[in-house]
């Protein structure tokens, strides 16, 4: 084989050490801080969670939605308008869709009539395209209770596989409470931005176990599985791994956050994005942390 | 290089990507993509069933539904039953949303139905076998057959022998178990003859509904609102034509209370009909009071001019027809889309797609900067998308958002998983350079027990939600499990090869 064919492969290794390096840091810390900051972190999100839970969306609660594309107005206008005509509390938001047109959202309480806000909307823009929805607070109750059902079940399913493949408690516990933190921290984030939780964050919050264990799986393995490496070489190798995956998959998201205008997408998207920022600190800094600290006792996992 | 490239290609997993990479755009192409509500656009309604029923009352249910919509002309109607009492009908091609709303007044007037002779319920809706297509003859009589169970038509029979002429009541939704309050002349003309289709033997119809329905029919004298709810004695109570203060009052007291406004125009005869949801009373023919059950039956009227004989007709028909759903429904959800604004939801969904796509490939490059592993990564990401929509494609699994959102998924940890693979076996590279084929299996192989291990967790995690969701989060458990599934048994293991070839082995 030629020479130059060979470089790039060794060109490659090159940049893949020299973004190992620049991750060393992480290896120099203390285990005790790696596993003490992350639960700060996660403390503070529990905290902020008991005090701020992020908005229930009407498909969990119950309301109506319409939203009419073709209309470009005042948002706070619009809704005292529509809650002076209708006498209801009205919320409005305005989008800009992908091919620039712009529209808009008008949220009202259950037992609105939707057929009502449309006329009101017809009249004053006639060529404007409408589309709504209903969701009575019976439905809501039931999806919300299947909605907690469904991410439980799946978290104890996820467990359990976790319990199967590494045998170990410890390492274990670190991966199960690490995609928990992760949930929680992205729960807690969404409360912050005013992200509601509606039955696509729920699905957003369901993919994130799936990524959590994607990760911590990475990292117990090459720290325990791997005898031919010292501990701090393989959590660099994985790290940087690490750290790949994830800023490929945060910069997919925010294509798809940037472009999408349907609320579904987007708060996928926006959960997603937050849940993986805290599972990198949940996985490189608490998980390896707890790993690193149990190794360091020299006990064989 | 050549000679590489074919080695490449003709290994078997590279083979079976290359297979089902063809077999996908096949059935893409040739039996298309469906899309769901949420994409295409039209009516999503979520119903949910007064009472948890049977799974084989659920069958019923859904069945006539289906029929009662076709009968209204709809077309690409989908009636599914989930569970023990949610029901998701899906109407494709809605372009209005007052057509939207009709639609939520045809599921939740699919009304309970009873036929009931001198006081004595004989059958209901599921005793409805059969509704013949109504016939209107040139004298503007107009008649409905249909067949009634055995049972039914054993119990009328006993019911009706030697009783020529009395009236057959059929009610659509009457408001069983309940005290009715209604003003002085309402009563008055339940209490007389006006309901007894010339047969002044008969009961009076409040005495009929009494017996039959449990609703105690009483005269508004002033009645105060706790004396109603007593004389109710934990029954529902129905308000019709009397004060609304009382209804306010009522509900105040945590009462089961429902107020139906009597409406100035209208006669007194059809504001009981109203009230009581009462279709007929229908004169009980000779042939019938002979003792003999008879299944085939009809039933008949005189209008005075065609339109009208028509339009009583198809009412009839269509009560009877709906009367045989066995158990109330409620709309709980409903959601209507533009087409016009679906359409841009597709759109939006490729462009975000595409841009994800870019976006894994300029990272990728990115952190290795080397486009022979970059452009394998993400077209692996690009082959796993176009086999998954193959899949659904032949499955005819409807596309709606949350699917896309599966999709997405599987293609984030898909990624993800590529990644492992790359540094694995670029890992081995800088301390191990010796180590040569067997170096480079061991290591594919560390990251397969990554991959399945995290495969499987996310299997699990999403068979709950297929097993546990009622409504829209299944698809997203689908894809996301299509998705897993063709990574780990058919993407991943022809990118490692390739990868293995185009860095490992260098």
């Amino acid at each position: 084989m030629a020479k130059g064919k060979t470089q790039k492969p060794g060109q490659t290794a090159e940049v893949r050490a020299k973004s190992r390096e620049k991750l060393r840091f992480l290896a120099e810390m203390e285990p005790k801080k790696m596993i003490t900051y992350p639960l700060v972190v996660f403390i503070v999100a529990l905290l902020l969670l008991a005090v701020h839970f992020p908005p229930l969306g009407i498909d969990l609660k119950g309301g109506v939605v319409v939203t009419g594309e073709g209309i470009s107005a005042n948002p706070d206008q619009l809704e005292k308008e529509l809650s002076g005509w209708l006498g209801i509390e009205a919320h409005v938001e305005s989008f800009t869709s992908v091919s620039g047109s712009k529209g808009i959202r008008v949220y009202a309480p259950a037992g609105t009539d939707p057929q009502k806000i449309i006329d009101i909307l017809k009249e004053k823009y006639p060529n404007a395209d409408f589309t709504h929805s209903d969701v009575q607070p019976t439905f809501g109750e039931m999806a919300k209770k299947q909605g907690t059902r469904a991410i439980i079940f799946a978290f104890i399913a996820m467990a359990i596989v976790v319990f199967l493949f590494f045998r170990n408690p410890v390492s274990s516990l670190a991966i199960i409470f690490s995609a928990l933190s992760d949930m929680i921290i992205a729960v807690a984030v969404m409360g912050i931005f005013g992200i509601q939780l509606t039955t696509a964050t729920i699905a957003a919050l369901l993919m994130l176990i799936g990524y959590t264990v994607d990760s911590n799986i990475l990292l117990t393995t090459k720290l325990t599985k791997r005898k031919e490496y010292t501990i701090e070489e393989a959590y660099l190798s994985a790290v940087s791994t690490g750290f790949t995956m994830s800023t490929t998959t945060l910069g997919a998201l925010l294509m798809l956050w940037i472009i999408s205008t349907s609320p579904v997408l987007d708060n996928i998207a926006a959960v997603l994005i937050f849940g993986l920022l805290a599972d990198f600190m949940n996985t490189w800094i608490f998980n390896a942390g707890v790993l690193r600290w149990y190794l360091s006792r020299g006990v064989e996992l | 290089m050549n000679r590489k490239l074919k080695k490449i290609l003709l290994n078997w997993k590279v083979l079976l990507l290359i297979i089902f990479l063809i077999g996908s755009i096949g059935s893409l192409y040739t039996r298309g993509l469906t899309f769901g509500i949420d994409i295409s656009g039209g009516v999503a309604l979520i119903a949910q069933t007064e009472e948890p029923v049977d799974s084989k009352t659920m069958e019923l249910v859904v069945d006539s539904l289906q029929k009662r919509l076709n009968t209204f002309g709809l077309r690409d109607i989908s009636v599914e039953g989930q569970g023990n009492s949610i029901v998701v009908v899906k109407v494709a091609n809605v372009s209005s949303t007052e057509e939207a709303n009709q639609l939520k007044q045809v599921i939740e007037s699919q009304g309970v139905f009873f036929m009931e002779f001198n006081g004595v319920v004989f059958g209901t809706g599921k005793d409805i076998t059969y509704v013949g297509p109504y016939e209107i003859k040139s004298d503007n009589s107009w008649a409905v057959p249909f067949r009634i169970s055995k049972s039914a038509a054993e119990k009328f029979a006993e019911l009706a022998k030697g009783k020529a002429g009395w009236p057959v009541d059929m009610f659509l939704d009457p408001p069983i178990n309940s005290l009715l309050v209604v003003p002085q002349d309402v009563f008055m003309t339940m209490n007389g003859t006006a309901f007894n289709a010339g047969a002044p033997d008969a009961p009076p119809l409040a005495a009929r509904i009494e017996k039959a329905l449990n609703i105690t029919t009483i005269m508004y004298t002033n009645q105060s609102a706790t004396e109603l709810k007593e004389m109710a004695n934990g029954r529902a109570i129905v308000l019709a034509g009397v004060p609304r203060e009382l209804y306010d009052g009522l509900k105040d007291m945590n009462v089961s209370v429902k107020y139906i406004p009597s409406e100035p125009s209208a006669d007194t005869t059809s504001f009981v009909k109203e009230i009581l949801g009462l279709y007929g009373p229908y004169s009980l023919g000779e042939g019938l009071a002979n003792g003999v059950p008879q299944t085939d039956v009809q039933i008949t009227g005189r209008a005075s001019n065609r339109v009208e004989a028509e339009r009583e007709a198809k009412t009839v028909y269509t009560v009877l027809k709906s009367g045989s759903l066995p158990v109330k429904l409620k709309v709980i959800s409903m959601e209507f889309i533009s087409p016009k604004l679906g359409q841009d939801f597709k759109k939006q969904a490729l462009y975000a797609g595409l841009a994800a796509l870019v976006a894994v490939l300029l990272i990728v490059y990115f952190h290795y900067r080397n486009w022979k592993i970059a452009i394998p990564v993400a077209s692996t990401s690009l082959f796993e998308v176009i086999i998954i929509l193959g899949i659904a494609a032949l499955i005819k699994w409807n596309l709606d958002l949350p699917s896309i959102a599966g999709i997405i998924a599987a293609i984030g940890t898909g990624v993800d998983q590529q990644v492992v693979i790359t540094d694995e076996l670029l890992g081995g590279e800088r301390s191990t350079r010796i180590t040569r084929r067997a170096g480079a299996l061991k290591r594919i192989g560390r990251a397969f027990f990554i991959i399945f291990a995290s495969a499987a967790t996310t299997i699990a995690a999403m068979s709950f939600l297929l097993v546990y969701f009622v409504g829209t989060l299944k698809g997203f458990a689908v894809t996301t499990i299509i998705g897993v599934l063709i990574g780990i048994f058919v993407t991943r293991p022809a990118y490692a090869e390739v990868a293995k070839y185009l860095i490992g082995e260098e």
